[in-house]
């Protein structure tokens, strides 16, 4: 009979003890988003391409105030599927430029991707790029320490199947910069979402 | 204060729901919304014999100018839609057209255009649909035949056969492992052949024009475009609930699941160590 309240207390420690554990965990995940986006920018060699004289340099990084990141990019190129890659040192917190394209203030259409979430559905660097709107700004960082500014175009939604590979890879009527990531339902058997996002933007 | 009653008509009502249905349509759909204001990417081939350098005008305005036999722009932007298409020797302007055509152009399409014919009676616009998307790490090749007088033409690389068309028509397209390549373009009907020396690169389309005339001026000959191939959108998305991560460590639901057994296990081990 004396034993039965110890029981309970030992019982309820525990559960508060185990419950703290798994707070501080949640608490330790997230904290890794943050000190990642509050380093340096990660410097990625070009491995592949050449600065151009009087030219924008490799964009390192990328900041977009009303959405709060502040990412290294790394250099991506085509993966095993034809599809664009995506970084892959940090692959929840950089986002990747794609290194066959133009870069970030060349005419023609750069394009760096990031991811939307991690598996089990927690924030990755553009899990917020939908709240974008047109007006909104977007800074690139290049390896020549310039700031290059683009401002939101617009704001759309594709298919894989459907998208205008050509209006987000081959514009070169002018100096664009297209972000993308994933959007829609996320599809078990094709390990995929159904939709792609596409903010456009256009050097101010 | 008397409130006064209004009855709606069925007319009105079915108008509201309309609206409604619209505003609805607008905020739910944006994928169409998109669809329809996506412009077409259209590029041009100079291949008429009959016309010497020229000028190309869209809906009236100048879109090419000084535009040569043989020559290629590249991939422009163009509003999805009916355009109206003249084409006049240079400096001539608009209104002395010797080719005026209304090209149907579809909205995201990617498109080669081609002004072909020998004589006034015939000069018209040959448009072919692209796809410039990208096979990983391999080379694209497709060959436009637009000899008129070279009927049928296979297109042989390295002395192996790949593919043939004939007058106006475009092969489908080729994919070729990157490196040296020796394409020959054979017109069994004239019995003369075309012949380009080039090297492939990965991920690039390389588009062979075969124009002018075998027996005619300006001579047959190839000229050739290359494009960067285009890849596919990337998969950003994560599996909202994995079994394991794809780095072999447990998520946070399969985290907050584990410690739940521990919980459990560990309340009915002190339940029993308390109970004797």
């Amino acid at each position: 009979m004396v034993r039965q309240p110890v029981f309970r207390q030992l019982q309820f420690a525990f559960a508060l003890l185990a419950f703290c554990c798994c707070l501080i965990g949640c608490d330790a995940q997230a904290s890794v988003v943050g000190q990642a986006h509050a380093d340096g920018p990660a410097i990625f060699p070009p491995a592949s391409v050449t600065p151009t004289p009087g030219g924008p340099g490799i964009p390192l990084r990328l900041l977009i105030p009303a959405i709060g990141v502040n990412a290294p990019i790394e250099q991506v190129g085509i993966d095993s599927n034809g599809d664009l890659g995506t970084p892959s040192a940090s692959p929840w917190t950089d986002t990747g430029w794609y290194v066959n394209g133009p870069r970030p203030g060349e005419k023609g259409s750069a394009v760096i991707d990031g991811h939307l979430n991690r598996p089990g559905n927690t924030p990755a660097v553009f899990w917020r790029l939908y709240e974008l709107r047109a007006g909104d700004e977007a800074d690139v960082i290049d390896s020549n320490g310039k700031k290059l500014r683009f401002r939101v175009t617009d704001v759309e939604y594709y298919t894989p199947q459907n998208a205008p590979y050509q209006l987000i890879f081959g514009n070169n009527s002018g100096k664009y910069l297209n972000l993308i990531t994933c959007a829609g339902d996320w599809i078990p058997s094709q390990h995929q979402t159904t939709q792609r996002l596409v903010v456009y933007t256009r050097l101010i | 204060m008397k409130m006064k009653k209004t009855r709606r008509s069925p007319g009105g009502l079915a108008l509201l729901l309309c609206g409604m249905f619209a505003l609805t349509s607008f905020f739910l759909f944006p994928a169409s919304r998109a669809q329809a204001a996506t412009p077409a990417f259209v590029r041009i081939i100079h291949a008429s014999p009959f016309v010497a350098t020229a000028d190309v005008f869209v809906d009236g305005s100048p879109f090419l100018t000084s535009f040569a036999f043989g020559a290629i722009a590249g991939y422009s932007p163009v509003p999805p839609g009916s355009h109206k298409v003249q084409i006049a020797l240079a400096g001539k302007g608009v209104s002395s057209a010797a080719l005026t055509e209304t090209l149907a152009i579809q909205p995201g399409g990617v498109y080669t255009v081609a002004a072909i014919g020998t004589k006034p009676t015939n000069l018209t616009l040959k448009v072919f649909v692209d796809s410039n998307l990208a096979t990983n790490g391999m080379s694209k090749v497709r060959v436009y035949q637009l000899v008129p007088d070279g009927g049928w033409m296979d297109v042989m690389d390295n002395g192996k056969w790949m593919a043939g068309a004939a007058y106006q028509n475009a092969t489908g397209y080729l994919t070729l492992s990157p490196g040296s390549a020796a394409f020959n373009l054979n017109s069994a009907s004239m019995n003369r052949s075309l012949s380009l020396a080039t090297t492939l690169q990965a991920n690039i389309v390389t588009s062979i024009f075969a124009v002018g005339m075998f027996n005619g001026e300006p001579k047959a000959e190839i000229v050739t475009a290359q494009t960067a191939a285009l890849p596919g959108l990337p998969q950003t998305g994560s599996d909202p609930a994995p079994i394991l991560s794809s780095g072999g460590q447990l998520s946070t639901p399969w985290l907050l699941l584990a410690l739940a057994l521990v919980i459990v296990g560990g309340t009915l081990f002190t339940r029993r160590l308390f109970a004797h």
